[in-house]
């Protein structure tokens, strides 16, 4: 792959990782008395043999290929196949925290193995690993196609891809050592989240300076979601994890706010990491790849521009439903919940555009795994953003808050919406990227469509009922008036429901793992297919229609 | 593909644009669309109206409902607690006994009490009553205080060795940490105190003479001459089979070693006197339970 | 009728279609109405919470964490305890008949950050200072099923053999005044100490502990070890004043709590 790349450019990138390795020196030095150490030789050893591969490189014959002539999918490559290996990994963990949950020995008997420390471990490993990595890579496809134009740089697009591995490293790793602020899905500390700020604006960067190579007049809608979830994550991230470092040779940092301010500021993060990293870039990926795959026109341009904007201006208000009935003041629920019911209707806008999109290709949807992955996300988008909206009521969301509920929904979501369309994307873009034939096994890829189903409908129905049941005995009163069952009873009666999400959760993995296969074995085992080659050519499109009048 | 197209499929035109061989139909929004979001927005309206919603930079606006959820859970316990006071009201006012001749009321006791049990005593003495090392059975003959009602209900209130001004205090004084025992004597005082209660039988009798001289130095004043314990200090039977830390050579050579100092938390401030009669009672139900 | 009431949102959104229709040439164009849109929800439900003055009750007596509290807060924070266990009681009758007076903004005041987690696959917490005993808290953090056979939760065991790091102490406290905990500078400056101080009763460091911290400190051997100061003594005492911190919610509720 270095072969592609300039001599500068392999030059620029020695620079970078040898800046980056200096930082892993001198962060190792820092904290030498503290877990933040072990962080630093993690990235001196990333960022040392980064350089060592680019330094390797560096005496290779420069590119003879005209480059602008072709798109850059190296990139890519590597980020959809980081990209399953973190779904293994996180879902792995998944199945296991589950698993702990109904039998609590079957751990370790060592710090790092216990829930608190693992759990995060696979939320993070999910959002940020498998899911930020298949954002990254196929946000660098579809950007290039629906441009017309190559990747703005050869440096940065790696610059990115790689730095944000490195972060989900970090933040894996400190995890299982106990490093984490304890702001859920933005637990990594201050030097994590630094880097990462960096990572990002590269990204958006890199995002806008290819837009402007574009041959287009106007922007794809997959680009818009894109951007929001660049522009948006960018923002959230930055003002959720202000905090004060207690040292700068340790890893510990202190929120800047705390309280009920910090409650609101944590769950405006939180519940818009859903937003706009759960949603709106995966919703990037459906409107690239489901028309594609279903070669069939997007059902309407102008549900696409009312749901964009309503997703992008009601979800930042939703945040506070997390807080329904807390020491937070009643006037911020109530903009919550109203905010969260209003969103239903761009977010169904959306799920409805995807579905009437396949007006007139459900033919393929049945004999094509492919696009019943992609069909089925789009149903579960759906369905989670219904349920979502119901239990941000504020007369649900007191039975449902603190449940098991809430788990079977953000599964519903992430397992059903986020994971489907990424894997359906992913079976889509494979054969593309590697100039393969097909896949190796359509076989597998429908194994893998029914695993994946089976599993997550277990799983959201075991959680369904032992949310409901939990919610319920805590509030059952006796006759005479008191409280029915004990907290521990409800305990005892979620026994059945661990033990079935379990099982849900290995057959996701299950899936996870065969279609980690499927991809392997197309590209080391299927016969290249050189007729097919998308390179940018100079757009022959006017100018897209105006809106006409409702 | 610059030109407007139709689908033949859906009869809509196209933008007459495409990106990649992806193009967008100029359909227009389906009024199903404007009817909800019409009854979103004007339910979210009504809301407002009526609910605290709207920050106005120092103060919000409190709706013309004037709901608030503080005030609104505190009338509903109120109020719920008025509803139990109607039979609840009794139990501070009669004693066991009469409680116990009203079938009724017990009707609520064991309804109410396995749950305040279950959230606040299980933690330590088991959802079945029957301790822990280091928490006593409920359930048994062996009472460090007494299981008479008066008793009981004293003891949940003030707790034992809890910050409580009427705490009850008791202690095992450290013998072995303190010097007063050496170490070969506390082995011995061991042999002699599992023999009371028939563990161990085969220690010498030379052994247990001076196992007893020990114990009648130093244990007689808090376990008594007989060493069937004093429960206006708190001190256990050492001659029946129940051990609130063990009986077993190594726990009790701990216990006359280093100490023990038990803790029961004060529970005036979390139950109610209601609350603490029932689960006097429950806890006294199932201990006869037991012994059938 | 309904065609009159959908008119003004299809007007309005003709008017935005076509402004999009504009925005969508210019990828500066998107990135500022994506920016615009998306700050005014969380501009509105934020900014007000520092500015209306009633959000957080006043509180003249509410005290802060000792050092050794807040080294057990960061044991919580460390070990994810917050994943299972949340610290608030909603406004709702059965988590009151449960838990005690529904929990106060002012409570919280001082957690950077707060813990009220998202869960409770284990129960409340908010009030279980003082609920159960340091020794009770000890056996069931090393070994919860010893105690409670239906738990869950995982055994901490190594808490009670690893000491506890005090020498960033002062440093955790000065950064927690930097962002709002008012720590005086001899609080600061004395925090190792102070942390040692509470769990050895009856020493001078214990005693100038009470002077610091007031003489409603729990200064007590925590872990049951004298010897040494642990990580269990510090979570220990953090658990013990869970609820603690404030008398407002005992105070202010007119309710009978059980």
């Amino acid at each position: 792959m270095m072969e592609r790349l300039t001599v500068a450019e392999r030059q620029q990138a020695m620079l970078i990782t040898a800046v980056l390795a200096l930082a892993g020196l001198i962060l190792a030095i820092a904290g030498r008395n503290d877990p933040m150490g072990v962080h630093g030789w993690i990235i001196l050893i990333f960022a040392g043999g980064l350089f060592f591969v680019a330094g390797n490189a560096l005496y290779l014959a420069e590119p003879t290929e005209d480059r602008t002539t072709s798109y850059y999918d190296d990139p890519t490559k590597v980020g959809i196949l980081l990209s399953l290996f973190w779904a293994v990994v996180a879902m792995g963990m998944g199945v296991w925290v589950a698993a702990q949950l109904a039998w609590p020995d079957l751990r370790f008997d060592a710090a790092w193995s216990s829930f608190g420390r693992i759990r995060p471990v696979h939320t993070s490993g999910v959002i940020f690993g498998f899911g930020g990595n298949a954002l990254i890579a196929t946000s660098y496809h579809v950007m290039q196609r629906t441009s017309r134009a190559r990747l703005a740089g050869h440096v940065s697009p790696w610059f990115v891809l790689l730095g944000f591995n490195l972060f989900c490293i970090i933040a894996a790793s400190g995890y299982l050592m106990g490093i984490t602020q304890s702001k859920e899905y933005a637990e990594p500390e201050w030097y994590a989240d630094i880097w990462l700020v960096i990572v990002w604006v590269s990204y958006f960067v890199l995002y806008m300076r290819t837009l402007a190579r574009r041959n287009e007049p106007h922007i794809y809608v997959a680009n818009w979601y894109y951007m929001a979830f660049i522009l948006v994550v960018a923002m959230l991230h930055i003002v959720n994890n202000l905090a004060v470092p207690a040292s700068f040779g340790a890893a510990k940092s202190y929120s800047a706010f705390s309280g009920v301010q910090d409650a609101m500021t944590q769950w405006w993060y939180g519940h818009n990491a859903v937003a706009f990293f759960l949603t709106s870039g995966f919703l990037g990926m459906l409107y690239y790849f489901l028309p594609k795959r279903a070669e069939r026109p997007i059902y309407s341009y102008r549900l696409s521009i009312l749901s964009f904007w309503g997703i992008v201006f009601f979800y930042i208000w939703a945040g506070s439903h997390h807080l329904h009935y807390t020491a937070v003041p009643q006037w911020v629920q109530t903009l919550g919940m109203t905010f969260s019911v209003m969103l239903l209707v761009p977010s169904w806008a959306s799920a409805g555009n995807a579905l009437m999109t396949l007006n007139g290709a459900w033919g393929k949807v049945r004999d094509d795994a492919t696009l019943r992955f992609m069909m089925v996300a789009a149903v579960f988008y759906g369905l989670s953003t219904f349920e979502g909206s119901f239990m941000a009521v504020r007369a649900v969301n007191s039975l449902s808050h603190y449940t098991d509920w809430t788990v079977g929904h953000v599964h519903a979501g992430a397992m059903g919406w986020v994971a489907l369309i990424t894997f359906g994307s992913i079976y889509a873009l494979v054969p593309i990227l590697w100039r393969r034939e097909s896949m190796y096994s359509w076989k597998l890829v429908e194994w893998h469509f029914w695993l994946a189903l089976i599993g997550t409908v277990i799983y959201v129905f075991a959680m369904w009922n032992s949310g409901i049941i939990q919610g319920l005995m805590w509030r059952t009163y006796t006759e005479s008036g008191t409280l029915a069952y004990s907290f521990t009873d409800s305990l005892v009666a979620m026994h059945p429901y661990y033990v079935a999400r379990t099982i849900g959760g290995a057959f996701f993995l299950t899936g996870a793992i065969i279609g980690a296969f499927n991809v392997i074995m197309t590209i080391r085992r299927v016969r290249q297919d050189t007729q097919e080659l998308d390179y940018p050519t100079k757009s022959e499109a006017g100018e897209p229609a105006v809106p006409v009048a409702e | 593909m610059s030109v407007k197209e139709r689908d033949p499929l859906t009869g809509h035109e196209t933008t007459g644009h495409e990106w990649d061989g992806i193009t967008e139909l100029n359909t227009r929004v389906p009024r199903a669309v404007w009817f909800f979001v019409a009854i979103t927005h004007i339910w979210a309206l009504i809301y407002w109206v009526l609910m605290p919603s709207w920050p106005l930079v120092t103060t919000y606006w409190k709706g013309l409902l004037g709901y608030d959820q503080a005030i609104a859970v505190e009338e509903q316990v109120a109020k719920a607690y008025r509803d139990i006071e109607v039979w609840r009201a009794p139990l501070g006012e009669l004693s066991a006994e009469e409680i116990r001749e009203i079938p009724e009321l017990m009707t609520h006791v064991e309804r109410t009490a396995p749950t305040l049990f279950g959230d606040n005593c299980a933690a330590c003495h088991g959802t079945d009553l029957s301790g822990a090392p280091g928490y006593p059975s409920l359930i048994d003959d062996a009472w460090l205080w007494g299981n008479d009602t008066d008793t009981i209900l004293e003891t949940l209130r003030v707790g034992i060795n809890a910050p409580h001004p009427d705490t009850r205090f008791a202690q095992m004084l450290a013998f072995g940490e303190t010097n007063i025992l050496s170490v070969p004597e506390i082995r011995t005082v061991v042999d002699y105190v599992q023999s009371l209660s028939g563990l161990d039988p085969d220690v010498p009798a030379e052994r247990l003479e001076q196992g007893q001289a020990i114990f009648a130095d130093n244990c007689t004043s808090c376990h008594g001459d007989n060493a069937r314990g004093i429960q206006d200090l708190g001190a256990p039977n050492l001659t029946d089979d129940a051990w609130v830390y063990g009986g077993d050579d190594a726990t009790m050579f701990k216990t006359i070693y280093d100490g023990r100092q038990g803790w029961m938390p004060a529970w005036e401030d979390r139950l109610t006197e209601a609350d603490r009669m029932m689960l006097t009672l429950y806890i006294q139900n199932r201990a006869a339970e037991a012994k059938q | 009728m309904l065609r009159k009431i959908l008119k003004p949102f299809s007007k309005f959104f003709e008017f935005h279609a076509r402004t999009h229709y504009r925005a969508e040439r210019h990828s500066m164009g998107l990135t500022i109405g994506i920016i615009a849109a998306a700050a005014v929800g969380g501009f509105v439900e934020i900014a007000p919470l520092f500015s209306i003055d009633d959000t957080v009750e006043a509180d003249p007596n509410m005290r802060v964490y000792t050092p050794l509290e807040q080294a057990g807060r960061d044991i919580y924070i460390r070990e994810g305890c917050y994943a299972c266990h949340s610290q608030m009681i909603r406004t709702l009758r059965d988590e009151v008949d449960r838990y005690g007076p529904y929990s106060l903004a002012v409570e919280s005041q001082y957690d950077h950050p707060m813990l009220w987690g998202s869960k409770r696959t284990g129960p409340d917490l908010a009030r279980v200072g003082e609920k159960f005993s340091d020794e009770w808290q000890v056996q069931h953090l090393a070994d919860p099923r010893s105690l409670v056979p239906e738990s869950v939760m995982p055994q901490y065991a190594f808490l009670l053999n690893t000491s506890l790091e005090t020498a960033s102490l002062p440093g955790r406290l000065a950064a927690l005044r930097t962002v709002g905990v008012p720590y005086t500078d001899e609080q600061v400056a004395n925090a190792a100490d102070d942390a040692r101080g509470q769990a050895i009763p009856d020493s001078d460091r214990a005693y100038a502990v009470e002077e610091r911290y007031g003489e409603a400190t729990n200064i007590r051997v925590f872990d049951g070890r004298r010897d040494r100061l642990t990580e269990m003594d510090a979570l220990v005492a953090y658990l013990q004043i869970l609820g603690g911190l404030s008398d407002l919610p005992r105070n202010t509720h007119s309710s009978e709590g059980d």
